[in-house]
């Protein structure tokens, strides 16, 4: 009682409507949750709850050969659809940088595909690659580029390709406007310095604005890589990770597991290993975030 | 004096008005004066219509109607579960489905101990008999959904194909009755990219319960009495080769293993699909010249029969339950009586929608025909005849899991990863497990 009248008990007790909203928002359900995956917990038999299990559910997925290549195909769906669009951000940023005309219309315009839900944009690609009425087909026939069609949505390697091509579409801008902040903040002092010490344009981008621009772009990537996830809904409505769980994500296996089927105990188990997935980019991004700001010092 | 005895009068008429109104088509449903009733329903234009008929019900009561929630099935169905395992069940009427209401164990009433026997004989028995879990009635059907067939009438009068078909087969062409002619006629009719012999939905519970419904018209079953799972039988080979058969043969879009019921009935309705097996839904969208290319060349048949000779009539129905939780089970039963009596059938019938009460097939066929749509009542009429064997999943809470452990298999097989047996060994192999964990087996 004593304490809680001292002053040293003051940043607590200010920090305290914080802390309380943390821990019924974050902990809790993050406490419950852990728990569950330790059970056969059931939607709709809410007693399984208390019943424990031990590592059941997890030795589970360790022998489960469609969760570990669900795992695999979303490392390298992460991987591969953030890295292009990451390159392909860079480029518009660059672009929408030389624009002196219209910018603000066109940043605006840029913007669109993030204003989509991913219900939605899943619609979307669905329909343009529908292969008996998807715009791409028919017009590859009006061209007379193929006779029959392409089945974008069945055969394996193209049904991924076409789910990274939606996820890129409604994506990259996340990236091209988070970069462009960057931009838009680069000291000028530095690059006109290489200019004049005759520096061209590739060596000034290379040696000059990429390293100013690194802490932003792992900034980007961090933000990108934990809301990533957003694709779930794309991915349901393009596939629901078929056909023959060759566009299976862990998002659709999880989803499928833990609503449809009630396994919520083995569905949360699931999450977890995505959760050390999700740790894993962070911590590589952060160290690499940490780099580049000691060499941006360096460059100081 | 005379005053007092006009007032008298006319508060005696408005009463036995209103009681003339709470006990319309004999049913009591009942005063509320006051009360709130909390309910859950599935949305969407098709089942909203009926939505109309709520404040006739509250001005009958005297009750008001809360819609709670309304969102489409599966995410209806994600929300329910979700309340059951908050213990959260603060609402009186929710949507249901046959092939659902098994998972939510006892969050429903039985509607037997509150609805009059003779109230119950006017619904479909049939009908009424699957809405039943464990021997409870715990759903009252609002409209059923059996698959039957929809053909082009246009390509089956073409002289050209008649005279084709009669020189590759030595038959007369007709609607298929049989999966062997059902199989043959896509093949026949196929010719990609502008035309497919048809279409399938080809994931979810649509890949399952299609893969159920020619097994068991082969003379197989999903499960043994002893709930075995037994689909990797003869039967189910043959029925899942009946599949691989018309995707091999570019019969169907490449894409309909990725399929769901609109994009068929998009497919159908642009005029792509020859023949389509599925709900009575797609009739009145099927019938529609603003909305279908095929309008005006629209027919239909019942579905084919298997290899046993019968159909497997794949039926379910869409349904209204009441919860054990709701604080006023009385004017919850009423409402979902309500809104599946005769008025409220005729309604849904009209929309196109089988319905469940008994009388309305009578009279949605005359209305259709007075009103100038005799293919429709046309459809009524045939379709009529499939529900004396219309069959419905299993009735375990296990049914949904064990399809999604059965269509990805399905899948498998349709795209050449795997030959049928191995599919169905692995996906029964699956159910199994499923099966033995439940305690099932």
């Amino acid at each position: 009682m004593r304490f809680l009248r001292s002053p040293r008990a003051a940043p607590f007790l200010l920090l305290l409507p914080s802390i309380v909203v943390i821990l019924a928002v974050v902990a809790v359900p993050l406490v419950v949750s852990f728990w569950t995956s330790f059970t056969p917990y059931n939607l709709t038999r809410p007693a399984t709850l208390y019943d424990f299990v031990g590592w059941r559910n997890y030795r589970r997925l360790m022998g489960n050969s469609d969760f570990w290549w669900a795992f695999g195909r979303t490392v390298v769906f992460i991987t591969i659809a953030l890295n292009l669009e990451l390159l392909l951000g860079l480029g518009l940023a660059l672009l929408m940088n030389n624009i002196r005309k219209g910018e603000r219309t066109l940043r605006t315009i840029m913007m669109f595909p993030m204003m989509f839900s991913p219900i939605l944009v899943g619609f979307m690609f669905k329909y343009l690659f529908n292969d008996a009425i998807g715009l791409v087909n028919n017009a590859l026939f009006d061209l007379h580029i193929i006779s029959r069609p392409i089945p974008w949505l069945v055969d394996g390697a193209l049904a991924n390709l076409t789910i990274i091509l939606a996820e890129i579409w409604m994506s990259t801008s996340v990236f091209a406007i988070l970069l462009l902040a960057g931009l838009l903040a680069l000291p000028k002092e530095p690059i006109e310095a290489a200019r004049v010490d005759g520096c061209n344009p590739w060596q000034v981008f290379r040696h000059i604005t990429l390293p100013f621009l690194m802490p932003f772009i792992f900034i980007a990537m961090t933000i990108r890589s934990l809301d990533v996830a957003r694709a779930y809904d794309m991915v349901r409505i393009m596939t629901n990770g078929g056909p023959a769980g060759r566009t299976e994500l862990i998002w659709t296996l999880m989803v499928r597991t833990g609503y449809q089927n009630s396994q919520m105990g083995m569905a949360n188990a699931m999450g977890y290993v995505s959760i050390l997935l999700s740790i894993f980019f962070t911590v590589f991004f952060y160290r690499k975030l940490v780099a580049a700001r000691s060499f941006m010092a360096g460059a100081q | 004096m005379t005053n007092m005895l006009r007032k008298a009068l006319m508060a005696s008429c408005a009463l036995a008005g209103t009681a003339g109104m709470a006990l319309a088509d004999g049913y009591d449903y009942g005063s509320f004066e006051g009360y709130t009733l909390r309910v859950k329903l599935i949305g969407g234009t098709q089942y909203e219509r009926l939505y109309t008929r709520i404040p006739e019900w509250e001005a009958l009561t005297g009750a008001r109607v809360e819609i709670v929630s309304s969102k489409n099935h599966f995410d209806l169905d994600r929300e329910i579960k979700q309340d059951i395992a908050s213990g959260d069940i603060s609402w009186c009427v929710g949507s249901n489905h046959t092939s659902f209401a098994p998972q939510y164990g006892d969050l429903y009433i039985d509607l037997r101990d509150h609805i009059p026997q003779s109230e119950l004989d006017q619904y479909v028995q049939g009908t009424l008999a699957s809405a039943m879990v464990d021997g409870r009635l715990v759903q009252l059907p609002r409209v059923t959904d059996v698959s039957n067939l929809y053909y082009r009438r246009s390509l089956y009068e073409d002289p050209d194909n008649q005279a084709r078909w009669r020189e590759e087969h030595g038959t007369e062409l007709a609607p298929p009755t049989t999966f062997d002619e059902f199989r043959d006629q896509v093949i026949f009719f196929a010719d990609p990219p502008n035309l497919y012999g048809t279409a399938f939905a080809g994931k979810d519970e649509g890949a399952s319960g299609r893969f159920m419904e020619i097994l068991r018209a082969n003379g197989g079953d999903l499960f043994d009495e002893d709930w075995n799972p037994i689909f990797n039988s003869p039967e189910g080979v043959a029925a899942l080769q009946w599949f691989v058969d018309i995707y091999n043969a570019g019969a169907v879009p490449a894409g309909t293993v990725n399929y769901t019921w609109d994009d068929i009935g998009q497919a159908m309705a642009a005029g792509q699909l020859a023949l389509d097996l599925d709900w009575p839904g797609f009739a009145a969208y099927y019938a529609d010249p603003s909305a279908s290319k095929i309008a005006d060349e629209l027919g239909f048949a019942l579905a084919p029969v298997g290899a046993a000779g019968v159909r497997g009539a794949w039926s379910g129905s869409h349904s209204f339950s009441v919860t054990q939780a709701c604080d006023n089970i009385e004017a919850a039963v009423s409402f979902a009586v309500f809104l599946t009596n005769d008025e409220s059938e005729l309604m849904e019938a009209q929309a196109g929608n089988l319905p469940t009460r008994t009388a309305t097939f009578g009279e949605v066929i005359d209305w259709f025909n007075d009103n100038d749509q005799p293919y429709m009542a046309d459809m009524f009429e045939v379709w009529q005849g499939s529900l004396a064997e219309a069959r419905t999943p299993p009735l375990i809470p296990q049914w949904i899991e064990v399809s999604n452990v059965l269509w990805p298999q399905l899948q498998a097989a349709i795209v050449g990863e795997k030959t049928p047996q191995e599919a169905l060994d692995a996906a029964a192999a699956q159910a199994r497990e499923i099966l033995e964990d439940a305690g099932i087996l």
